[in-house]
Formats: structure tokens, C-alpha cells, sequence
């Protein structure tokens, strides 16, 4: 072993880097919401003020975008709900062999990164696209269902980007279920629906809430999905904060619109807590 | 029949998962000029684009350079770290890990807008040692935790038993459990190349027109004109290169196992 005392010097390097290219933005960004940024200047006023937060929840527009988001974001999670968890039981009971496979192949478009997939996904959405073409030979519709540049568009762009992360914390929570608490459950009168309900749902909670939270945060701050497949129509509070840090050049304001999304995700985190506290004292 | 049905929509969900990416390599082997599924006449005309255009072989080339320096540094510094707080003082490991892994917890929005302005007052925004930094950055939580699964299960009876034998402390380490750690070396290096490789947030936030890697230059693309076949044809490509490499750490670390 490399003796004790150079041990822990060898964190060191790694510490440095997260602490100046990651902490000390941070702290900066926190600082800079609270300043301002005088119209027709790029100079910053360093004075302390809570200018830029009463405009986002005063200015319609933001409210607004701020609505869209959360909305998004809560179907996001819904879909992703129903979608993956008969997806994860049957990876956890069906699966057998298949099971590397199958949770690979769930997780390749997470791996190829945001633009790739959504690059697929222009496709898919299009007027001339698989979606729209499938329906038409089928005869179900006659004009093509505009999608691209809708919110249909891009909730259908976050559930496939971000259904990976519900998937792999039901699959953690189902595994630890033994079938024999199914099996005894069924054994002694309970019908499937009872069995679902009675407790696969409760014993799954933890899962559910794990991948919720996962989903919904990313969904919140998702920002090339919302840009890309809303054209530029649809305005979410990633690309909000992106138009006013990278084309209007407000940068205060820009990081008080990225301090709210933490803001709502440190909130829901609370939230969460709570719940399980009061979940941890009924049982 | 439960089952039947359970199946069948277990194999809907898989399928609209991989979908765009099928979509993807499939349309890059069309003729046409416009971005279609089915094609309709097979040809490799899109590849000989990519590789003839000096636009994409330039993008391409920024961020094959910035992945390895990326994942240069923050396998290095990963593995060091990793070592440090598995033989270090206890008392401050679990404090230490959470700093290391933070930048995992905050969102690459928000953290891109606030290196945008750091980088701007250090006056590194659009260059290489910029971009490095950060890709170096937000791989570093990745190689920490990948590197800490290996070292745990690494038998530390082995470095002492060579150390006993006479080993020199360094010697005993790069003999002995260095080889041991080679699959999670692998992996971090695959892992960290590769979020590096397809980073577009952080990228699109802080790279200038001078350092443009492939997926800025893509978005940019999609965000303006629309979408031009070859980087269907480059997207194809990148997606083959994962997939051999997730098949070959596959591979290999079952090759380990068995040995």
C-alpha cells in the first residue's frame, strides 16, 4: 500500500478541479442573480437587489413559461410512470436471459448523448415522418397531426429521452420484491388487481418516488429537447435561460431564472423528505 | 395471456426507446436528399460527404481532441482521488466523495450558464483549455465512482503480500493492483470519452466559433437550416463506435470474471 500520509493528498487534484470549475462558478452564479444589469450596458451593477426574481414572477411571460414547464415536466414523470413500470416488472420477472440485453438496450439512447436521439426524433414527429406516414396508410387521419413545434412534440421527446431514468430505480425496488410476497398475497384470496394495489404498489413506492424525482428534474432543466423539437415556439425555462445568457446577454437575469429551477428542484428535494419521514413513522 | 400482453407492451416501450436511433442509422444510408424513413435507394453517399468535408472533419477532430484531454484528466485525477479516500484518513471520506461527485447533482443548464460568466471574466470562453476544463469536470464524478467500485473490490492483502515479499510501495501498486483495475480503467476511459464526446449543453454555453465540436455544430445545424444528411452518416458512425465499445467492455469483463 502507498503509506497513509500521501494518501489522502492524492484527492487533492481532483478537489481543486471541482472547486474551480465547478463550485466557484456556482458561488458566482448564486451572487450574480442578485445583481443587475443596467438596460443598454453589459457592465454589471454589482449592488444587491431582487430585481431580476420579481420580474420572473411578475412578468406574464415568465409565469407563464414557468406553467408550460412545470406542466411538461408532470406529464413527463405521468407517462413515464405508466410506460416504465410494467416495462421494469417485466425486466425484474420475465426477462431471464434477455434481461442485459433489454436494460442495454434501454440505456443506449442516454448514452449517444441529447442530440442524437432528438435528431431521430425530428424525424420520427415530422409531417412526412414514421408517426404521421403510419397513420395515414392506416387511413386513421388524412392530413398530417403537426407535431414538431408542439407541446405534444416535446413531451414525447422528454418521456423517450428521460423514461431510462424511472426504469432503472423500479427495476432497484422490484428486485429486492421476493414473487413469493405475490404468490402468498394471490393464496390467500387476493385478486390480481387486489395483489397490484395491496402490494406490488406499496412495496414499488420508494422506486416510484426515486424515478419521479429523477425524471422531473431532468425534464425541468431539459434543454435541447424543448429547443429543438419545440422550433424555437415553444419557450420552457431552460431555453429561456438560455435566449437571455447566450442572445439577449442579461446574464443577472439569466441566473435568476437558473437559481428558480433550482429553487423548484430543492423545493420538490424538501418535499420529498418530508414524505418520507411521515412514510417512515406510519410503518 | 397477462404475460402475452405484459410482453408486448414491454417490447412497444423498448422499441419507441431506440426508435429515434434506428430512424437514425436507417435514413443515413438514403439516397435522397431530405431526411426520410423507409429509404428508398441504398447508398453510401452520405458517408463519402462526411468524410470529404473538410466542415465535419474539423468539428469531428475538436471533439475527438477534447474527449481524450478530457478524459485524460479526469481519469487521472479520478483514479488518484479514488485511491486517496479508499486509504486515506476515514473520518472525512464520505465530505471529500460528496464535493467530487457534486458536479453530478446540479443540472448542465444551470451549471453552463454559470461557467459561461466565469469564463468570460477569465477571459478562456471559446478556447480549448476552457472546454477541456469543463468536460474534465463533469466526467471526474463518473471516473471517481467507477473507480471506487474497482478499487473496493480489489483484495488489499495482495499489495501487502507483494510489499512483504520486498516491492517497493510504488512498485507493488503499478504491478499488482494497477492490472487488477485495468476493466474499471477501461470503463472510466469509454465512459468519460464518450459523455465528453456527446456533450452538447455545456458545449453549446461556453465553446466560440473557433473550437466547435461536433454536437454544437450539429444543433446549431438543427436549430438553423435544417437537417443535412451527412451528419446522419457522422451520427451513424458515432453510434456503431458506442456500441462496439459498450460490446467489447461487455466482453472483456467477462473475459475478467472468468480469469
Amino acid at each position: 500500500m502507498i503509506g497513509r500520509g500521501p494518501a489522502h493528498l492524492l484527492v487533492a487534484p481532483g478537489l481543486a478541479l471541482v472547486a474551480f470549475v465547478f463550485l466557484a462558478p456556482f458561488l458566482l452564479l448564486v451572487a450574480m442573480s442578485f445583481w443587475s444589469q443596467p438596460e443598454g450596458s453589459l457592465l454589471v451593477d454589482t449592488t444587491l437587489t431582487f430585481k431580476n426574481y420579481i420580474r420572473i414572477f411578475s412578468d406574464a411571460y415568465y409565469l407563464r413559461g414557468l406553467g408550460r414547464t412545470l406542466w411538461l415536466s408532470v406529464a413527463t414523470v405521468a407517462l413515464a410512470l405508466v410506460l416504465g413500470f410494467p416495462v421494469a416488472f417485466w425486466i425484474v420477472r420475465r426477462a431471464g436471459r434477455l434481461r442485459r440485453f433489454v436494460t442495454a438496450l434501454m440505456l443506449l439512447p442516454m448514452v449517444c448523448g441529447a442530440l442524437l436521439p432528438t435528431l431521430g426524433l425530428v424525424n420520427l414527429l415530422s409531417p412526412l415522418g414514421i408517426i404521421n406516414g403510419t397513420l395515414k396508410t392506416m387511413g386513421l387521419i388524412d392530413r398530417a397531426i403537426p407535431l414538431l413545434g408542439t407541446q405534444i412534440g416535446i413531451l414525447i421527446g422528454l418521456v423517450q429521452a428521460f423514461l431510462p431514468l424511472m426504469v432503472l430505480p423500479l427495476v432497484a425496488v422490484l428486485d429486492r420484491l421476493p414473487p413469493s410476497f405475490e404468490e402468498a398475497a394471490m393464496s390467500l384470496g387476493a385478486r390480481p388487481a387486489q395483489v397490484w394495489q395491496r402490494v406490488v404498489l406499496p412495496l414499488a413506492a420508494p422506486g416510484v418516488l426515486a424515478g419521479a424525482v429523477l425524471v422531473f428534474c431532468a425534464a425541468l432543466t431539459s434543454f435541447v429537447t424543448p429547443q429543438i423539437l419545440g422550433q424555437g415556439k415553444i419557450a420552457t425555462f431552460a431555453t429561456m435561460t438560455w435566449q437571455q445568457a447566450s442572445l439577449v446577454l442579461d446574464w443577472p437575469f439569466a441566473s435568476a431564472l437558473a437559481m428558480v429551477m433550482l429553487g423548484l428542484m430543492a423545493g420538490l428535494g424538501g418535499l420529498l423528505a418530508v414524505l418520507r419521514r411521515a412514510n417512515w413513522a406510519q410503518t | 395471456m397477462r404475460r402475452i400482453i405484459l410482453s408486448g407492451f414491454t417490447a412497444f416501450v423498448v422499441l419507441f426507446t431506440v426508435a429515434p436511433l434506428l430512424v437514425l442509422v436507417f435514413s443515413s444510408f438514403d439516397d435522397g436528399k431530405f431526411f426520410r424513413f423507409p429509404p428508398r435507394e441504398l447508398s453510401l453517399r452520405w458517408f463519402r460527404a462526411a468524410f470529404a468535408s473538410a466542415e465535419y472533419r474539423s468539428s469531428l477532430f475538436n471533439s475527438t481532441v477534447v474527449g481524450l484531454l478530457a478524459t485524460v484528466i479526469s481519469v487521472t485525477l479520478g483514479t488518484a482521488a479514488a485511491l486517496g479516500l479508499q486509504r486515506g484518513v476515514l473520518k472525512t471520506r464520505a465530505s471529500l466523495e460528496m464535493v467530487l461527485l457534486a458536479p453530478l447533482t446540479l443540472p448542465l443548464v444551470i451549471w453552463a450558464i454559470a461557467l459561461l460568466q466565469i469564463y468570460a471574466w477569465l477571459g478562456i470562453g471559446g478556447t480549448l483549455s476552457g472546454l477541456v476544463l469543463a468536460h474534465a469536470t463533469f466526467t471526474l464524478p463518473f471516473s471517481v465512482r467507477v473507480m471506487l467500485a474497482t478499487l473496493s473490490s480489489i483484495d488489499p492483502g495482495l499489495e501487502l503480500a507483494a510489499r512483504s515479499l520486498g516491492a517497493r510501495p510504488w512498485r507493488a501498486f503499478a504491478r499488482v493492483t494497477l492490472p487488477l483495475a485495468l476493466p474499471g480503467l477501461a470503463t472510466s476511459v469509454a465512459l468519460s470519452f464518450f459523455i465528453s464526446f456527446n456533450d452538447v449543453i455545456v458545449s453549446t454555453f461556453i465553446a466560440g466559433s473557433s473550437w466547435m465540436t461536433f454536437p454544437v455544430r450539429l444543433y446549431s445545424q438543427l436549430r438553423g437550416q435544417g437537417i443535412d444528411p451527412t451528419t446522419l452518416a457522422i451520427g451513424t458512425m458515432v453510434i456503431c463506435s458506442i456500441l462496439s465499445v459498450v460490446i467489447l467492455t461487455e466482453i472483456f469483463s467477462r473475459k475478467a470474471l472468468r480469469t
